[in-house]
């Protein structure tokens, strides 16, 4: 698993100056997602940017080249906008990026900010036509004295270029902040989902969309929950799931009724009332729910652990695995200093039998649901020469008996989160967003998936 | 374990707030409540308020007064109760809101086109715990005399507010600076420290209440004094419950200036100012009496008023 994963180089985001130790906030990385096959893999970040890498086929003569990812193309999705109704500034931050699948030589993805969704072509092209009768090469009018034959144009190869063209956009919808967009399986329609609503639309419809979730209440005094995440089932194109602020999951079903404000199932673990204290809803809060690529389970993220859920059973989950549970006594100072209110992404391996997640300090963890065993591993410079094996870390209380190398939870550095993650959709590669810097490891060892 | 180049309080960890005994468990829900009502009124000058955060803290801040009160071994302490005034409002106004007062319904019906207000600000408006606090913040800016531009708000809802108010408004400066000269120097009572710090944590907002009372048509006051006449002529709660009717969202649009909350939150003035100042039931007596107050006649009952907080 985790313990023998390979460094491939480190990727930067931007051309990045290892001596500076600032981070340009336009640069932080806003989000991470491979496409379906996992050859391509995009990157959004604050300043509204897309950067998508592409993985390099193997090649049998340099072996340790193989499979690395190089920037294939990037593009300016979305720009700060103003809204003059509110006097609000609209960041131009992508919030969320989803690839459709592909079907034919071009690639489509959806990206999104607060307000709008984007649909973008991105295509190559590698031949121009050459031997025009009336242009010549330089695109200059031929002297038609000059013409003496005709001749058929010819499609000649050149430098590949990867062109990127907005192809939709779809705008106005959302009154509040979008937090999650998916594909729906039928690859004809997509969700959007706001604080308060979830939209759904055709992807070629843009003047209009349909709503089907709404939980704004009449009096806004009686707001108390909002969506946190929304994902539509992997195989089914009539249900998906959202995720509330008081850690309830909703699976609705869209043939049973056109507004899927009443659930079709609620997942909901009962509190403890030993762990009770006063941040509990806080921390219970979901940050990020995925469906298992089976569409069998679900996995939720909230503020100190993971949990895996039957679909079946909706009392409480499969499995609760804790990803950093030294912060619980530390939650009062989390809470002055707004960590947690940070939304930790997780994500599954191809088979579902991994998960990861991310934490502070630049780690990450991941857990293995069969054999119950978890790693914690950093990404830093400091600590991933490229191809070196990465360590594993530890994290001890503070006080506690500590080994070498063990971080103490009071050295932890809350500024370095890695709230972005994505696993390869067939292989053990990782992509991890550490702030402004995108880290891709792979698991040479175990290649394939088990 | 706290951000870097912060300057460290001294948050209360390593709590089994599970245990409400503990001696720790107050002082953390204090600590709470304060950091909760200094967010809230931060996140008003964001330009982006995040709704999940908002809403996140204030159900805290709505749990944390109501933990307050759930305890009242702890709260009814004859050493001075923590927070007790300000949780005993706080709670009082949530209680209140269960019971919903039918004679308000006309005066609701006001509220309903500013709905259209409150829909246009998006992030709007919600928590009852954060119209308390920004009542409060008004009350305290009062005094404050901040210097800072008050975003100005939207007047609708200004006219609801009631005839004298500028006595009212009158009163609550004279009312706190009396208290506002002591701050520094009390040392009596946690109950004076935690409305203290209430006070003190609105010295944040920017909001002047001289900005908004400036466009007062007060002919169009006079029509709400009869509803709000009413406000004394109810028993104990009730009363408190036709303050709350009064409640309104408020927004966390910031450029938005609590655009129809905090207007209506104004309406409230008048009789939370008598709430205002008395942090124990000691000194209650005195404010109370005051000669701009007792001026004022849009019938509330002072005794009824009186009876809430010594109950509380």
């Amino acid at each position: 698993m985790g313990e023998d994963t390979d460094a491939t180089p480190t990727l930067n985001h931007r051309g990045f100056l290892p001596d500076h130790n600032y981070v340009t906030e336009a640069d932080i990385i806003s989000t991470v997602e491979f496409n379906h096959t996992g050859e391509l893999l995009a990157t959004g970040d604050k300043g509204g940017r897309v950067v998508i890498f592409q993985r390099e086929p193997e090649s049998k003569t340099e072996p340790f080249s193989q499979g690395e990812y190089n920037v294939y193309s990037t593009f300016q999705s979305h720009e700060p906008e103003f809204d003059y109704l509110k006097s609000l500034e609209i960041e131009e931050k992508i919030n969320k990026i989803r690839w459709l699948p592909q079907q034919n030589a071009a690639h489509f993805l959806l990206s999104t900010n607060d307000k709008t969704i984007k649909l973008w072509k991105v295509s190559e092209r590698d031949k121009r036509p050459e031997g025009y009768n009336l242009k010549d090469e330089e695109g200059r009018i031929k002297d038609l004295s000059t013409v003496t034959s005709l001749q058929v144009p010819v499609l000649m190869p050149m430098d590949l270029m990867v062109e990127v063209s907005p192809r939709r956009v779809f705008a106005n919808a959302h009154t509040y902040h979008v937090n999650s967009i998916s594909v729906n399986s039928d690859y004809q329609t997509y969700m959007s989902a706001d604080d308060l609503r979830i939209n759904l639309w055709h992807l070629d419809i843009t003047d209009r969309s349909f709503n089907i979730v709404d939980i704004k209440p009449a009096n806004m005094e009686d707001l108390t929950e909002v969506i946190t995440a929304a994902e539509f089932h992997p195989h089914h194109c009539n249900l998906f799931v959202y995720s509330s602020s008081k850690g309830t999951l909703r699976l609705c079903d869209m043939r049973e009724a056109a507004l899927c404000d009443k659930h079709s199932k609620l997942f909901e673990e009962p509190e403890d009332p030993s762990a009770r204290s006063f941040f509990s809803e806080i921390i219970s809060s979901v940050s990020d729910v995925k469906f298992s690529h089976s569409g069998r389970y679900l996995l939720t993220r909230d503020y100190l652990t993971a949990k895996v859920w039957d679909l079946n059973m909706e009392s409480k989950p499969l499995e609760t695995y804790q990803v950093h549970d030294y912060l619980r006594s530390k939650l009062c100072s989390l809470y002055e200093n707004d960590c947690i209110f940070d939304k930790f992404e997780c994500a599954w391996n191809g088979s579902d039998s991994v998960i990861m997640t991310g934490a502070y300090n630049n780690f990450f963890r991941m857990f293995d649901r069969n054999t119950k065993r978890d790693v914690t591993l950093e990404a830093s410079r400091e600590s991933s020469k490229p191809r070196a094996v990465l360590k594993p870390r530890r994290v001890c209380a503070a006080g506690g008996k500590r080994r070498k190398d063990d971080i103490s939870v009071d050295s932890l550095d809350f500024t370095k989160k890695i709230l972005h993650t994505a696993w390869h959709p067939n292989e053990n590669i990782i992509a991890i967003a550490a702030t402004n810097n995108l880290y891709i490891f792979q698991d040479k060892l175990n290649s394939e998936m088990h | 374990m706290i951000m870097k180049g912060q300057k460290r309080k001294h948050p209360p960890e390593e709590v089994d707030v599970s245990d409400r005994s503990s001696p720790m468990w107050e002082s953390q829900r204090q600590f709470v409540f304060s950091v909760s009502l200094n967010k809230y009124h931060h996140s008003q000058g964001l330009p982006e308020p995040s709704l999940r955060r908002s809403v996140l803290i204030a159900n805290t801040l709505r749990q944390v007064s109501l933990e307050a009160f759930a305890a009242p071994s702890v709260d009814m302490e004859a050493s001075p109760p923590p927070c007790s005034s300000s949780s005993g409002l706080l709670e009082s106004v949530f209680t209140a809101k269960h019971h919903p007062a039918e004679t308000f319904s006309n005066s609701h019906s006001a509220l309903d086109e500013d709905e259209d207000w409150g829909s246009i600000s998006t992030d709007s408006d919600f928590s009852l715990s954060a119209v308390i606090s920004s009542i409060l913040t008004a009350l305290d800016s009062t005094i404050d005399g901040s210097s800072q531009a008050a975003p100005r708000t939207p007047l609708r809802s200004l006219e609801n507010l009631p005839a004298p108010t500028d006595g009212g408004v009158g009163w609550v400066k004279q009312g706190f600076r009396g208290y506002g000269g002591g701050w520094e120097q009390q040392e009596e009572g946690r109950a004076r420290e935690s409305s203290t710090e209430l006070m003190r944590c609105s010295y944040l907002s920017e909001l002047t209440v001289e900005d908004l009372f400036q466009d007062i048509d007060s002919s169009l006051l006079e029509m709400d004094m009869g509803v709000l006449g009413l406000l004394g002529s109810g028993g104990g709660c009730p009363t408190g419950d036709d303050l709350l009717r009064y409640l309104p969202p408020f927004s966390s649009s910031p450029s938005h200036p609590f655009s129809l909350s905090l207007n209506q939150n104004l309406k409230c003035l008048p009789s939370l100012s008598s709430f205002g100042p008395l942090s124990s039931s000691s000194s209650s007596p005195t404010c109370l009496s005051s000669p701009p107050f007792s001026s004022q006649n849009h019938g509330l009952d002072l005794e009824h008023l009186m009876e809430i907080l010594v109950e509380s």
